[in-house]
């Protein structure tokens, strides 16, 4: 016996041994997952359960000068369903009526609705989408909709909130109000006012928040408050006048339609401040529309053509090697430089005319000459003149992808040619934006003094302005007064004379000054040949305001490719619509008209409304509407059967008979 | 001591009752943090799984007080009927049974929920506890040993039929009770030999298995030959394995699902490509990812009661059943956990203990089952829930959520304490 008990109890300490092995096994676990590998589960927790979510700061609103909203984020909401949070008496209580508010709401069954709801109850669908992208309006219906309305707690209901960037004027001067886009690995695409002040004002700090892992690779937020708040962005007032870029971009759009061109690009610049009061690019797509495809305006340089024959003159002036009265020999339209020929539009050319005229008429041998006279031994001067007065800077834009003027050197051998002076004198061989032209032509409107085109106002943080723009001064003087006060007349005669290029602008009402410009284009492959048709200049001529640039490409030759008949017009429209004695008045209908019927049954309305308080009216032929309130307000309460809608076409107790209280009165209606 | 021989003498064992009792209170209150999806408007929120549970808990005092009032006799003497009703009600199932989960395991009454495998676990160790207990039976003969594996097999095949593996898995937790009863030696060694040739051969394939035990057995017969071992017995011996090799991998190629042998794949790390091995845990071994998180979070003193974010976040599924433990391990930490593996040592030990010196041998009997029924569930639910052994999905006693699990539970310690109190009464 003794023996058994000693065999027995080593049975006992093996099977509680055995215990113990596993307990220490488990405390060992325990530490391995606690301690030894608590790093990698940790890490592995935070990766794959919990993240940090940003939470994109609400982007600043880009404004109009007046305030008008040209760019601004709308909110938009995703409305979730946690199907396992509300309580089996809850979800069974209110799940039908659900069904039926979001059948209301979707316009599917109701069926639908319940089936959809009921699966993602079953599957335990923590995340079961609702609907997406609603209006806050419709955010807040769905949120009042019977279960969701007990809250993320009881209800399930889990909303989202996302922003979109929404244009509200449309497709006006969209390109130049951009964007900033950022793609999924970080990249930035920035275009215009939005994409230029995105990082410096307009996107604010991003916050950021908790959400955790909940299956099926779908995050819900794991508390109530974020980690980090999120700073709005700051607002951004841009220059821009809503009604002249209204103006501007319909009349561009206009005419780029009636000519078929490739694209153009119109910039209104306010005179002595340099605000770009509109921009509007339009390019024309494959089936013949238009839209704002890229901003030409300020990035496309291209050979001006005869608008740069103003600052070809500008700089003879200022050397005071010509005037405007000097005699000009256009030499029968024709010039030779090293077998190369200039050629007037004119066949025969003007004969011996003055230099201003030779202008006037943008006579390419008249200018030539000129400038290859004084400057051919010479002509390092006429450049720097050139470079003096800032033409072979870019403006230092805010916005991406300036384009660069090119003004070629005699130092510059690549560019630099026997050619090269000639040919620049009538604006071949170099090439700005249509912003730096327009640059030029609105330092002579403001009397020599160049400003740099601002396009925005201030920056603002609600009412507290974080940044004032003022206006920027590029070259106090490129100019003499003289100077800038012989090429003005100039360029009023361009427009006033009738030799002038731009007469067809003319209006005896208004006046304006500018410079037509008809440059060929791809002009070394005949086949391709095309031309660029541009207008600037100011107005009124006398007291400048505004300056104004318009250059069309490519328009169809059959139409027409002249400065004056592609480009003049939409200046002219311009400048009449914003500034003009005899404006053209867009017709608005009289608001205060009368409509007969409605009055005839006002009227009736009235007199029925006073006068019958307990005798039956006549409402027949009166609306049904009409009728019901007449009866209702009555002293006498009586019960209204109503038959079908629209007019009463019979009523069951005659007029004039006496109501009394609970009588019952049958309407039929058509 | 004449007094004593009218007088009954109750002397209950307040160690294993105060051990009971903080596992109870304890795991409720984690109940209530895997649970809870938000604000608690009253703990007895009976929509709520800690709510129900505080009410399963009250009602265990209940029972505790009738278990605690029968005649400790009865147990003994009614354990047959009780194993039978049990049967029964296993049996019924297939008639009246509610499947969850693909387990055809509850009787649904209304909105509760009654699984009788629960309830056949202390059935089944009264009916062994007899059946050894009794005068006729030797268990070092095959034909009783037949018969005490039957009174196993049947209900734990009743259980393998309605798809509740795990518990039936539970039932092998008696071969502790036979060992200790006298079996011979020879089963804990061929037992022992059966888990390393199911090991081995899943793991290395059936050649190097049958290699490694031929070279075992060569070993043996080159040591021991002055014993003069029967060289046609070592043959048997080794061709027995093989045999027994061949028949595991073909069960595990074609009996196990899919799911199953999944779980052990990954468990003796079958998958050598990294990648295809960490997504089989992202998805497979899911819970036991997220449950294995969820302690590794907790630290050394843990985040604290309801504090536990992947707790209240509820990232591990069937938390608050089957994987209650890792909350222990979030919000109290290794203090927490070690505290709980503790306390489950001590009461098992100390059920073994009492078992031990118990003086009929019904009662020890039992007392071994009650001990081996606790240390089974406690050992797969914790491995489980930490990944020392592919995943059986059986509760942890007195922690996880559940009703029939408490209530079985409870019955079979208390019944074992009044047996243990009635101990001064025998001789």
């Amino acid at each position: 016996m003794a023996v058994k008990e000693k065999h027995i109890l080593n049975r006992l300490y093996f099977v509680s041994g055995m215990f113990f092995v596993f307990a220490i096994a488990v405390l060992l676990k325990l530490l391995s997952i606690q301690f030894i590998n608590g790093d990698t589960y940790r890490d592995m927790a935070e990766k794959r359960t919990i993240k940090n979510v940003v939470i994109p700061a609400n982007r600043g609103n880009v404004y109009a000068t007046d305030g008008s909203l040209l760019a601004t984020s709308i909110p938009k909401y995703d409305i979730r369903f946690d199907a396992l949070t509300p309580t089996k008496t809850r979800f069974d209580a209110h799940v039908k009526s659900l069904a039926d508010s979001l059948a209301a709401f979707t316009g599917k069954s109701s069926a639908y609705h319940l089936k959809e709801l009921q699966k993602a109850r079953i599957n335990k669908n923590r995340y079961f989408l609702i609907a997406r992208n609603l209006k806050y309006s419709e955010y807040l219906r769905i949120s009042n909709f019977p279960l969701l309305n007990l809250g993320a707690f009881k209800g399930g209901l889990i909303v989202e909130q996302t922003t979109k960037r929404e244009h509200p004027m449309g497709a006006i001067a969209e390109r130049s109000i951009g964007y900033e886009r950022v793609d999924d690995k970080g990249n930035i695409t920035r275009a215009g006012i939005d994409g230029a002040f995105g990082a410096e004002y307009l996107r604010g700090v991003d916050g950021k928040r908790l959400k955790v892992k909940i299956g099926n690779g779908q995050w819900k937020p794991l508390t109530d408050y974020n980690e980090v708040e999120p700073k709005d962005g700051y607002d951004v007032y841009t220059t821009i006048d809503v009604n002249i870029q209204d103006i501007a971009h319909h009349a561009l759009l206009e005419q780029l339609e009636y000519y078929k061109a490739d694209h153009g690009c119109v910039v209104v610049m306010e005179v002595a401040t340099g605000e770009i009061k509109a921009i509007s690019n339009l390019g024309r797509t494959s089936n013949g529309n238009y839209y704002e495809k890229l901003n030409y305006a300020v990035g496309e340089s291209h050979e001006p053509g005869s608008t740069f024959k103003l600052m070809a003159l500008v700089a003879a002036l200022e050397h005071k090697v010509v005037d405007t009265t000097d005699i000009v020999d256009t030499k029968n339209g024709i010039l030779s430089f090293y077998g190369k020929k200039v050629r007037d539009s004119k066949h025969g050319g003007y004969g011996k005319i003055s230099i201003a005229k030779a202008f006037e008429v943008s006579s390419n041998t008249g200018i030539v000459s000129v400038i290859n006279e004084h400057y051919k031994n010479d002509p390092r001067k006429f450049v720097e003149q050139l470079q003096k007065m800032n033409l072979h800077n870019t403006l230092d834009l805010p916005l991406i992808g300036e384009g660069k003027p090119i003004i070629p050197h005699p130092d510059d051998k690549e560019r630099w040619s026997g050619i090269a002076l000639q040919w620049m004198a009538y604006g071949y061989g170099v090439s700005f934006t249509p912003l730096q032209t327009l640059t030029f032509y609105n330092a002579i409107a403001n009397n020599g003094e160049m400003v740099k085109p601002q396009f925005l106002k201030e920056v603002r943080y609600f009412d507290q302005v974080i940044q004032p723009y003022q206006k920027e001064v590029i070259n106090p003087q490129i100019c003499s007064p003289e100077t800038v006060a012989k090429v003005k007349q100039l360029l009023t005669n361009v427009v006033e004379k009738k030799h002038g290029t731009g007469h067809k602008l003319y209006s005896p009402n208004f006046s304006m000054a500018g410079k037509t410009g008809t440059c060929q284009k791809n002009y070394s492959d005949k086949d391709k040949l095309n031309y660029i048709s541009s207008f600037a200049g100011f107005f009124p001529a006398e007291n400048p305001k505004y300056s104004c640039i318009v250059v069309i490409h490519e328009p169809d030759k059959e139409v027409g490719y002249y400065g004056a008949d592609v480009s003049g017009p939409v200046f002219k429209k311009i400048a009449q619509k914003i500034y003009t004695d005899t404006p053209l008045i867009d017709e608005v209908y009289n608001l205060d008209f009368q409509d007969l019927p409605v009055e005839k049954d006002y009227n009736r309305f009235y007199s029925i409304a006073n006068n019958y308080k307990t005798v039956m009216p006549a409402l027949v032929g009166l609306p049904v509407m009409d009728a019901l309130t007449l009866l209702e307000n009555m002293d006498v309460k009586v019960q209204i059967e109503l038959k079908g809608s629209g007019v009463v076409k019979s009523q069951s107790v005659n007029s004039g008979t006496k109501l009394n209280n609970q009588q019952t009165v049958v309407l039929e209606a058509i | 001591m004449v007094q004593a021989d009218h007088k009954r003498h109750f002397k209950f064992d307040w160690i294993t009752i105060l051990l009971f009792l903080i596992l109870l209170f304890f795991g409720w209150i984690n109940i209530i943090s895997a649970s809870t999806t938000g604000e608690i408007t009253s703990y007895l929120d009976l929509n709520q799984p800690y709510g129900k549970q505080l009410l399963y808990i009250f009602l265990t005092f209940g029972l505790i007080a009738v278990i605690l009032a029968i005649e400790a006799k009865f147990y003994e003497r009614f354990a047959s009927i009780i194993y039978l009703v049990s049967l029964l009600s296993l049996v019924g199932l297939f008639i009246f049974g509610k499947e969850v989960n693909g387990a055809l395991s509850w009787y649904g009454i209304g909105s509760i929920t009654i699984q009788p495998a629960e309830f056949a676990k202390f059935a089944t160790a009264l009916a062994i506890a007899k059946y050894i207990s009794d005068l006729e039976t030797d268990l070092k003969t095959i034909k009783d040993q037949i018969k005490s594996v039957l009174i196993i097999t049947i209900p734990a095949l009743l259980i393998l039929l309605q798809n509740d593996t795990g518990s039936m898995l539970v039932y092998a937790s008696f071969f502790f009770v036979f060992y200790r009863e006298g079996i011979q030696q020879v089963y804990l060694i061929i037992g022992i030999v059966l888990i390393l040739i199911a090991v081995l051969s899943i793991k290395f394939g059936v050649l190097i298995t049958v290699g490694t035990f031929a070279a075992i057995i060569l070993a043996i017969y080159f040591l021991l030959r002055k014993k003069k071992i029967q060289i046609i017995q070592l043959i048997s011996v080794f061709l027995l394995i093989s045999v027994m090799s061949v028949a595991v991998k073909y069960v595990y190629q074609t009996v196990l699902k899919p799911h199953q042998k999944d779980r052990i794949e990954l468990w003796l790390r079958l998958e050598k490509d990294p990648e295809k091995l960490r997504e089989m845990r992202q998805t497979i071994l899911y819970n036991l990812n997220e449950s294995e998180k969820a302690i590794s979070s907790g630290g050394i003193k843990g985040k604290g009661f309801m504090e536990g974010t992947r707790t209240t976040g509820k990232f591990v599924p069937e938390q608050h059943t089957d994987y209650i433990f890792s909350t222990v391990g979030e919000e109290w930490g290794f203090l927490g956990s070690a505290f709980v593996v503790i306390v489950f040592v001590l009461l098992i030990v100390r059920i073994l203990f009492l078992a031990e010196s118990q003086k009929t041998q019904f009662s020890r009997v039992y007392g071994y089952g009650v001990a081996s029924i606790l240390f089974f569930h406690f050992t797969i639910n914790i491995g489980m829930v930490m990944g020392l052994i592919p995943t059986i999905g059986i509760p942890l006693p007195l922690f996880s959520y559940g009703g029939s699990g408490l209530w079985a539970f409870t019955i079979m310690i208390f019944i074992f304490i009044k047996l243990d109190a009635n101990k001064v009464n025998e001789w």
